[in-house]
């Protein structure tokens, strides 16, 4: 198993393209969207999707009739998910509760058991040697790195090249996302905002010690580089990618742009190895 | 009056949140206080330039602290975590803060008691003075967590800037996404821009932002961005978004301009002219301010 994760700091800069595109190089892969916010990668690859399993999380249920009402339950939990009103067994508000289970732990008649909270589902499909996961995160839940984490497990089920589409930002959803890969392509658009982004993603996969390399999308709208960063985090530009219309036309439509464009086969063909290499 | 809280978001990063939110707040100079909501991935203060006045640390939610000194290495913590929070590592347990929710329910079985919850610093937050007005912006630390408690926290010192100062209104530029800081920015919020592009991704994402804004209750309005880059995926979605009862406040073609505006970090205000004006015009006639 190796496993390529796909991330950026900044939004929209091409993850999903770039994804995409070396999944359907690659050939026998597992393509794995784990930005389950936004998951989009299916679209862009042309796969139909079928429902897998779903995502739950444990959510407390207080017995009525073993619940002493010493309110410990609602004192331990940190989300303000549980409330005693006057003298009633605790209600608990499902939107709040993580299921970390403080609650259970303390409640000295054990009467506190545990139900499953649907919070997203993750799916599959295949086309020819093309395999894809999707998380998917039901929309009006807080929490994305539970459905993150099952995806990845899902995946690690199948020993083979993993491409992972992973979500935009720094915080904990990329961090999860990242976590497990052995190299990190982070895409960036030569602008202000795509290389602040960049430096911030380029610190968290420093600080996890995953190699990683760039990739400059749009290469030719705007003048800023990332070589200065590169220095700094010791990083190479494992491809340029100028802007073209007809690659965000295709996109547009959900083609991926390694059907539309040649040169980026090849540019994939040198991330594919860059990344093998690198590992090595 | 209660200022009003205008969100610029989008579902999927990257169709333009942020420079449109720049114009707007141009528009809307000497009339609100700016808040930056995408806290861990910030650009808005690149284009408004604030100078900053005051700076505050922001500690999130207590996280775990296991004294290894007195950890006797059963690994019930480690058991008893859902969030992989703890590994065991030659005998002693260990806390990944990234991942540890700051529910203490390794406290309550540790047999040695060495485990204590502890405030940390996890990002910081800034209160700035721009050319058009004030504005309130973050950093999350790079792998930060409880990013939805910071985005509350921005948006609230931003509505109270607003009242002292007495403008009418808070403009906020908000995370991608539909989890959590994008639950914190719209919650209560009195208005949601979305910025879409005519993408098949733009479309789906553009749904779930939708959806997510049904359920806060908040008015959605939706801009369709880069919308020559496929036409017929533009009048597509305008069609979609009447179906849903979604106002379509404009549409905007690409252009590169804007991208060199912003390359030089400046709002692009000029070159979203003249879809931006009545997009504006629109928005602010909408609140309903005297």
């Amino acid at each position: 198993m190796f496993r390529i994760a796909v991330a950026s700091g900044k939004g929209g800069t091409g993850k999903t393209c770039v994804a995409s595109s070396l999944a359907l190089v690659a050939g026998n892969v597992l393509a794995v969207d784990a930005d389950v916010e936004e998951p989009n990668l299916a679209i862009v690859l042309g796969v139909e999707m079928r429902h897998l399993l779903e995502v739950t999380i444990p959510l407390p249920v207080p017995d009525v009739d073993k619940c002493i009402m010493c309110g410990q339950c609602a004192e331990s939990c940190r989300f303000g998910a549980i409330a005693l009103l006057g003298n009633k067994p605790p209600l608990v508000n499902s939107s709040l509760c993580n299921g970390c289970g403080a609650c259970s732990i303390v409640c000295p008649a054990a009467a506190i058991t545990e139900s499953k909270r649907g919070i997203g589902e993750i799916g599959y499909g295949e086309k020819g040697t093309l395999k894809i996961l999707e998380g998917r995160l039901r929309v009006g839940v807080n929490s994305a790195i539970p459905v993150i984490e099952n995806t990845l497990d899902e995946a690690e089920k199948r020993d083979t090249l993993h491409i992972i589409d992973c979500p935009p930002g720094t915080s904990c959803p990329m961090v999860a996302a990242v976590g497990r890969s052995d190299f990190v392509v982070l895409v960036t658009e030569p602008t202000p905002f795509g290389l602040e982004d960049l430096s911030l993603a380029l610190s968290v996969v420093h600080d996890l010690r995953i190699p990683a390399g760039i990739v400059v999308n749009r290469s030719d709208l705007s003048t800023a580089d990332p070589g200065i960063l590169c220095e700094k985090f010791g990083v190479e530009v494992l491809a340029r990618l100028p802007f073209s219309k007809a690659i965000a036309k295709g996109y547009a439509a959900g083609i991926s742009p390694v059907k539309v464009d040649s040169t980026w086969k090849v540019a994939m063909r040198k991330i594919l190895s860059k990344a093998t290499e690198a590992v090595r | 009056m209660r200022p009003r809280e205008i969100v610029v978001v989008s579902g999927k990063g990257g169709t333009g949140k942020t420079s449109l939110a720049s114009v707007l707040c141009v528009k809307a100079s000497s009339k609100a206080v700016f808040a930056d909501t995408d806290v861990d991935a910030p650009d808005l203060w690149i284009l408004l330039k604030p100078e900053d006045k005051e700076s505050f640390d922001f500690h999130g939610l207590e996280k775990a602290k296991i004294d290894p000194k007195r950890c006797v290495g059963c690994g019930k913590c480690f058991e008893t975590c859902r969030f992989r929070a703890v590994r065991m590592n030659k005998g002693i347990a260990l806390v990944n803060t990234t991942f540890c929710e700051g529910c203490g329910a390794c406290t309550y079985v540790c047999p040695a008691e060495c485990i204590s919850m502890e405030k940390m610093q996890q990002g910081h937050y800034f209160m700035g003075e721009t050319e058009y007005g004030p504005m309130w912006h973050a950093l999350l630390n790079p792998g930060g967590e409880n990013s939805g408690m910071l985005v509350s926290l921005i948006r609230k010192a931003a509505v109270r800037t607003a009242e002292e100062r007495a403008l009418p209104l808070v403009i906020i530029d908000g995370p991608p996404g539909v989890a959590c800081p994008a639950i914190s920015t719209l919650t209560g919020a009195d208005m949601a821009v979305v910025v879409t592009e005519p993408s098949l991704s733009g479309w789906h994402d553009l749904e779930r932002i939708g959806e997510l804004c049904r359920r806060l209750g908040v008015s959605m309005k939706v801009v369709i961005n880069k919308s020559d880059l496929a036409p017929d995926g533009a009048a597509r979605i305008s069609e979609k978004c009447r179906e849903r009862g979604w106002h379509v406040l404009g549409t905007i073609p690409f252009r590169r301009k804007i991208v060199d505006a912003v390359s030089e970090s400046r709002p692009p205000v000029d070159e979203l002219s003249p879809e931006i004006d009545s997009i504006w015009e629109n928005i602010f006639s909408s609140l309903n301010l005297v």
